[in-house]
């Protein structure tokens, strides 16, 4: 009996990894950018969007995930690299070294960003890090730029 | 017992791999739209882009409507930086040299290398590919800005975190990267020593260069000042070794430590006027048209577009100015053009010009014989749209 654990114990650990990819990094085309700015049921949703590019993006999607750790059961957390799905390697080695590839992680599926950065705000112009709060009363919040202190006060 | 738990550690592992490798595995993918084009002094035009680690040239002697076959630059393949902001580069010299600059990716993140190949025989053949800047440690060393001068010397500038790098390892803060530069006098065979433009540049934004009237290159590009100011600095590029002096030019206070990811556009009129493109966001997003004093605020401030525009270009003939930039809503990208027929004093009301709904690089104004075209790479095709309905 102790053995039959040991071989269900070992193999789950062998098979495990590849749930762990559950959150593998998927294609966001525009049109399922509305899907992304429903407001969720309860809580909050937030999109941490970043490039492979941005030198102040992984510190912010860090920071993103310590308010989202505090908060499990109020905040989700999604990653959206505006760079092309086409770079799939290098976004998840990033994502992983950052220590985030337990979130759920998208990447544009489009050579050229500015029309998936327009239909997710339009008031935004492409700069990374940005970080849009989704409220489940469908109010929203965009912000430019690694957060401060204050900021992430402020989400929630 | 051990001999069916290693048949089931044997049977797992092939599953294990493959999750692994699948998802390193690159998709196969259409060409990014980062391409840039240049007429040589006959009227051709050249575009380069790149293509599966390939950089390539064709031309067009039809004003874009049918471009020849590929010329490959680099016989071996290498990684290449093929983005909107950081895009290969192509330029014409005085005797129909072409010179061709990009930027390779090393192998981690956020490092380059400026890379340059040129052709003496009209673009049938290019030069073996050289590194262009001297520093060759492991940092960046990308988003290179290519021109020619008045005398033939090619010049390029880069963004360059060689400071930052120092200033890290005795644990110092340092805002930004910075802008370095080099040229050649020997149509590209070797490049001057690497040359600092400005300490403290913003990280991922292109570089504007432009030929002033008595042929020096001159640069814009987006600073770093004060505490995170991300406004835009001038300056000339020196080829005699003395010390470049940048000084701010735009003051729009835009505060934020982000990369915008949206360089600026230069045209220098004959009479020396320095017409300027940006884009900032401190109170949404807004490109602006601008005639720099450098170390004051720009001269005929307008705002060019908002919310969905982006990428603007400029370019200057006697006293018309053009700006071009790409606009984006739901539907897709619009070619956008404005027009100055009193030296950027005032502009005429926005046009589209073209239209794609897939996706669409950023537009580059060329002058021909002084009339203006937009090279705009899109996913559907290579356009050369006239700036003036002909």
């Amino acid at each position: 009996m102790r053995r039959l654990v040991l071989i269900t114990v070992l193999a789950l650990a062998l098979v495990l990894p590849v749930f762990a990819q559950a959150d593998t990094l998927t294609a966001l085309t525009p049109a399922e950018v509305p899907v992304l700015l429903k407001p969720p049921a309860h809580g909050e949703r937030i999109l941490a969007i970043w490039a492979l590019d941005c030198a102040y993006c992984e510190s912010n999607m860090q920071a993103l995930a310590r308010l989202q750790r505090a908060h499990p059961h109020e905040i989700t957390l999604v990653t959206i690299a505006t760079d092309d799905i086409a770079q799939r390697q290098a976004i998840e080695q990033r994502l992983h070294h950052a220590g985030l590839d337990n979130y759920p992680a998208r990447a544009y599926a489009a050579t050229t960003p500015d029309r998936t950065n327009f239909l997710i705000d339009p008031n935004w112009g492409g700069e990374t890090p940005r970080t849009l709060l989704i409220r489940a009363d469908g109010t929203h919040l965009g912000i430019s730029g690694e957060l401060t202190p204050q900021q992430l006060q402020k989400l929630h | 017992m051990r001999k069916l738990i290693l048949a089931l550690l044997l049977c797992l592992l092939p599953v294990t791999v493959m999750a692994h490798d699948m998802s390193g595995m690159a998709m196969s993918h259409e060409p990014e739209l980062g391409a840039s084009a240049a007429f040589d002094a006959h009227g051709r035009l050249w575009v380069v882009d790149a293509a599966d680690g390939h950089i390539r040239v064709r031309h067009s002697d039809d004003f874009g409507k049918t471009l020849s076959p590929p010329v490959i630059v680099n016989p071996v393949a290498e990684r290449i930086y093929d983005d909107g902001e950081n895009r290969p580069k192509i330029a014409s010299g005085p005797k129909g040299e072409l010179y061709v600059s990009w930027s390779q990716p090393r192998a981690k993140p956020w490092t380059g290398y400026v890379r340059f190949s040129s052709s003496m025989d009209g673009g049938r053949h290019f030069s073996t590919p050289i590194t262009v800047q001297h520093d060759l440690a492991d940092i960046t060393h990308r988003f290179d800005a290519l021109a020619v001068d008045g005398h033939g010397r090619v010049v390029i500038a880069w963004i360059d975190k060689r400071d930052q790098e120092a200033a890290k390892a005795k644990g110092q803060p340092y805002l930004g990267a910075a802008v370095y530069y080099s040229w050649s006098d020997n149509e590209g065979r070797s490049f001057a020593p690497d040359h600092k433009l400005m300490e403290h540049s913003c990280e991922c934004c292109r570089i504007a260069l432009a030929r002033t009237p008595s042929g020096e290159v001159t640069a814009f590009f987006r600073g770093v000042f004060g505490d995170n100011i991300r406004d835009h600095a001038y300056a000339l590029l020196p080829t005699n070794g003395t010390a470049a002096h940048a000084e701010r030019a735009t003051f729009n206070d835009w505060h934020i430590a982000a990369c915008p990811h949206q360089g600026p556009g230069l045209a220098v009129g004959a009479n020396g006027v320095r017409h300027a493109v940006w884009y900032e966001a401190k109170n949404g997003p807004v490109i602006w048209y601008g005639q720099l004093d450098p170390g004051h605020p720009a001269k005929h401030k307008l705002k060019i577009g908002g919310s969905g525009a982006g990428h603007a270009d400029v370019a200057v003939h006697d006293h018309t100015v053009w700006v071009a930039w790409n606009q984006v809503d739901a539907r897709g990208y619009t070619l956008m053009l404005r027009r100055s027929t009193d030296n950027g004093v005032h502009f005429d009301a926005a046009r589209a010009i073209s239209q794609v709904a897939g996706a669409a690089g950023s537009p580059q104004l060329l002058l021909w014989q002084g009339r203006a075209y937009v090279a705009w790479n899109t996913s559907t095709d290579f356009r050369l749209v006239p700036a003036e309905v002909q």
